[in-house]
């Protein structure tokens, strides 16, 4: 195995307007390797998945894939942006899952996971069909092949969402807050895929707001406040150990197993 | 448990005995009014259509097959069709235009779109007619440099072309508007779906927004459609023989207006009706996978 990151971030940085969204954030995934980013709201942790994924162009920094830089090109000496076909190739060895789950309304199930697999990587039909029914079979929806995403639960669209995105083998999976769309009731069907893909050795970065699973699921947990990695570590070092006091406060705003945690921990501190 | 409290009915009818199945309709005067003063305006039309001897509905019946009516009625629909096709691929290239995020570009798309919006198409028409004037030949070179061909104006600019290019240029403006209105109504987190999976922007486009956007984008359309039908009735002011142009020819030379008149409402009737029925079949075809 290499020693080269699957995904390098290198002080990336990204402002809307007078807002700063990302303020120079690295980070390095490895192969096989699960990051779960944590922060409040408008920490810029969509953002940091949004400009990996190059759905948002980034203000400065650099962002390696394979070793590969993303989006940009040495020309005589020079960088300049890649074309929109070179960055589309980029985009499509990485897979992301949405919120909004965002499944192709027109077109069924199947061919949502058909597609890509088609149009961008060149395979037979017959070979992409095959593939998108074992991975809808993997997520437990084969039955629902030739359903229209209308007609599927929320947690079901996720569920076929995830299988679209395997569907084109990416290097690194991309979850952008994958459950907070979603009725409680549906949260654990869709985790219980994500649990299962970080097992069979998936490399991922997991933007969630699910402060148990980030912790079950995670080899690392990165906390993100006002567009800056404020800590990084092991699940257990930032739930049970969280050294910044913007963590703690962070943390303690949770209810549930996390603020248990905490409070345990600072019990125990004190005693 | 305690017991519910006795309520009295207010009729002496015992409760178990109601139905309101059994109920009789309530009488609306007002709709009695309205359906015979209806019946008075139908009945007094029907008699007017029947006796006013001016009609001449033989006259009518022997023109409504004329050969050269329907001459007429097919350049009618010829035109129709050229001035919807060139106008939505003209239309749609504008809304790409506008939405390439290149300022000169969408500012030419912008203009182009409000101006040909302002202009009645029938001064469009008569503009293109007589562009021999402004333009007496038409030069193919390099610009501000030498010219290779030219062309007589007038010879280029029938009045066929002339009606061509005012429907056409017309007709672009506002399907770039209609469009942009389904464009605008696909939500964008299927782009960045689209995008996400390793589609080129045109592949987003051309294979997930656009098919998405037709179901906003067909109803408009199938109206655009009809209105244009109507539209080419402008093009008998230069000499174009359409439908109207041809109605026109023969109450000029035989003074039957009326009936001629009707004939061509006729057939406007007729394939406005016919082009209704198909827009409902295209709506329901792309509704499908909608919410």
């Amino acid at each position: 195995m290499s020693d080269t990151p699957v995904l390098r971030v290198r002080d990336v940085r990204k402002r809307f307007g007078d807002h700063v969204a990302l303020d120079g954030v690295s980070l390095d995934v490895h192969e096989g390797e699960v990051v779960a980013v944590i922060g409040p709201s408008g920490s810029g942790k969509s953002t940091l998945a949004r400009c990996v994924h190059q759905l948002q162009d980034i203000d400065g920094g650099a962002m390696y894939l394979d070793g590969e830089l993303l989006g940009y090109e040495f020309h005589r000496g020079h960088l300049r942006p890649l074309p929109d076909r070179r960055v589309a190739a980029q985009r499509g060895r990485m897979g992301m899952v949405f919120q909004q789950f965002n499944l192709f309304a027109h077109w069924t199930v199947l061919r949502n996971v058909v597609e890509a697999q088609v149009l961008i990587h060149g395979r037979r039909p017959e070979e992409a069909r095959r593939e998108a029914l074992r991975l809808l079979e993997r997520v437990g929806l084969a039955d629902k092949a030739d359903a229209h995403p209308r007609m599927l639960s929320g947690g079901q669209q996720q569920r076929v969402a995830i299988a679209r995105a395997l569907a084109t083998n990416p290097r690194i999976m991309l979850f952008d807050e994958p459950t907070s769309a979603l009725d409680p009731e549906l949260v654990d069907e869709v985790l219980s895929v994500v649990l299962d893909l970080a097992r069979g050795g998936m490399t991922m970065i997991i933007v969630t707001h699910e402060m148990s699973f980030a912790r079950e699921v995670a080899d690392r947990c990165v906390f993100m406040e006002n567009g800056q990695i404020v800590e990084s570590g092991t699940p257990e070092e930032i739930f049970d150990n969280p050294a910044s006091p913007r963590l703690r406060a962070f943390l303690s705003r949770f209810s549930g197993r996390a603020a248990q945690t905490h409070e345990r921990m600072q019990e125990e501190t004190s005693s | 448990m305690s017991v519910a409290p006795q309520t009295v009915p207010p009729q002496a009818v015992p409760p178990q005995a109601v139905d309101v199945a059994a109920a009789r309709p309530r009488i609306r005067p007002l709709r009695w009014v309205a359906g015979a003063v209806l019946l008075v305006l139908v009945a007094q039309f029907a008699w007017f259509l029947v006796t006013n001897p001016e009609l001449k509905w033989p006259v009518v019946g022997r023109y409504l097959f004329d050969p050269n009516i329907l001459r007429g009625l097919g350049m009618s629909l010829l035109l129709t069709v050229i001035a919807m096709v060139l106008g939505s691929a003209l239309g749609v290239l504008l809304e790409v235009g506008r939405m390439s995020g290149f300022r000169p570009v969408v500012w030419a798309c912008t203009v182009y779109v409000t101006v040909f919006r302002s202009i009645p198409p029938l001064v469009q028409l008569i503009f293109w007619f007589n562009l021999g004037y402004l333009l007496p030949r038409i030069p193919l070179g390099v610009p501000f440099g030498p010219t290779f061909v030219s062309w007589p104006t007038n010879s280029v600019i029938s009045s066929f072309t002339a009606a061509v290019i005012g429907l056409t240029l017309h007709e672009a403006a506002y399907m770039a508007e209609i469009v942009r209105a389904g464009i605008t109504s696909v939500d964008g987190g299927q782009r960045d779906a689209a995008r996400a999976m390793g589609f080129t922007a045109r592949q987003s486009f051309v294979k997930v927004v656009l098919p998405q956007a037709m179901r906003v984008i067909i109803p408009p359309t199938g109206s655009q459609f009809i209105t244009v039908l109507k539209g080419t009735s402008l093009v008998s002011v230069i000499a174009m023989a359409d439908l109207l142009y041809s109605v026109q020819v023969i109450y000029n030379r035989t003074y039957e207006v009326a009936p001629l008149l009707i004939v061509a409402c006729a057939w406007y009737l007729v394939v406005v009706i016919s082009l209704s029925l198909g827009q409902r079949r295209l709506e329901r075809h792309f509704g499908k996978g909608q919410r």
